[in-house]
């Protein structure tokens, strides 16, 4: 029940990126907000199909005769995709370094060695998160931005929640903790879409460039 | 390793420049913009035509030279860059 509440949560945050992502791409035609935006609407899409899922919403819909795990796969599958894309955004943004990028490749190979396709994409979610949390954190020691200090935080809650559910998938109290973790974690990504909502137009007309 | 600026950042330099350097109200020339704005003259005259054209600076010809400022357009645009900067920044990335 909490886990499908923390899909629903997931799909809300991610899709509220998205659509501020999206708008950045309007407005400023930056190529970093598209892949912003197309990371989100993955995760998004992946974290609403998982929760659908978990509340039986495909089970009422007469002659739809695909098996649970295969939507869970499929909405795993698209996440992954998402923390994919979120990890590329990094590789083509020269502020940081290309340096990391073979990282990339090389985590997934590491991934390859179980058997279970459930393993595998939760391995590459960690993977792609984890690599992301290295990028974020190096671009905090440049900018010194708190709200990239703040994501970096959040999406390495979410790589700790990942790796708990990789290391210890069906204990009781261990499943609770790596919920609350990518909850926290969720949240976190979720503070610049609240600070971009809340601030008025005329703060910025005569903010430094 | 090198900070390159993008192309946009390099649009928000020249459009906060057109604002900040506009002291006495009839614009500023491609000099300061050059100065400032640090690019080639070559690419600077490019994008004061694409900038112009798109109407976020304002073009004045003076006797000798134009002049150019900030238009409301321009002053709109700078606004959503400082603001999506600042968002993307958040995620570790450029705009």
């Amino acid at each position: 029940m909490f886990e499908n509440a923390l899909q629903f949560v997931g799909a809300f945050v991610a899709f509220s990126i998205a659509l501020v992502a999206y708008k950045g791409v309007r407005e400023t035609s930056s190529s970093s907000m598209l892949r912003l935006a197309g990371a989100f609407v993955f995760l998004g899409a992946g974290f609403a199909l998982q929760g659908l899922d978990g509340v039986g919403a495909f089970g009422s819909i007469p002659g739809f005769g695909v098996s649970i795990d295969t939507i869970l796969i499929a909405g795993m599958f698209l996440q992954t995709i998402g923390y994919f894309l979120l990890a590329f955004s990094h590789v083509l943004d020269v502020v940081v370094s290309r340096r990391l990028g073979p990282l990339l490749i090389l985590f997934p190979v590491l991934a390859v060695g179980t058997t279970s396709v459930e393993t595998v994409l939760r391995s590459l979610s960690f993977y792609f998160i984890l690599y992301g949390v290295l990028e974020t954190a190096l671009s905090y020691g440049k900018t010194r931005n708190p709200n990239t200090l703040l994501i970096a935080s959040g999406l390495g809650m979410l790589a700790a929640g990942w790796w708990v559910s990789l290391a210890a998938p069906d204990i009781g109290l261990l499943t609770l903790l790596q919920l609350l973790m990518r909850e926290v974690g969720l949240v976190a990504l979720f503070v610049p879409v609240l600070k971009f909502r809340f601030r008025r137009p005329g703060d910025m007309l005569n903010a430094p460039v | 390793m090198p900070q390159y600026r993008t192309q946009g950042k390099i649009i928000a330099d020249i459009l906060a420049t057109a604002r900040d350097m506009n002291t006495d109200g009839q614009g500023v020339g491609i000099t300061t913009l050059l100065r400032r704005g640090n690019v080639s003259y070559t690419r600077m005259t490019k994008l004061i035509v694409e900038l112009v054209g798109a109407g976020l600076l304002l073009e004045e010809t003076m006797e000798k030279a134009s002049k150019y400022r900030i238009s409301d357009k321009g002053i709109q645009f700078l606004q959503a860059y400082v603001q999506f900067e600042d968002f993307a920044q958040s995620y570790g990335l450029r705009l």
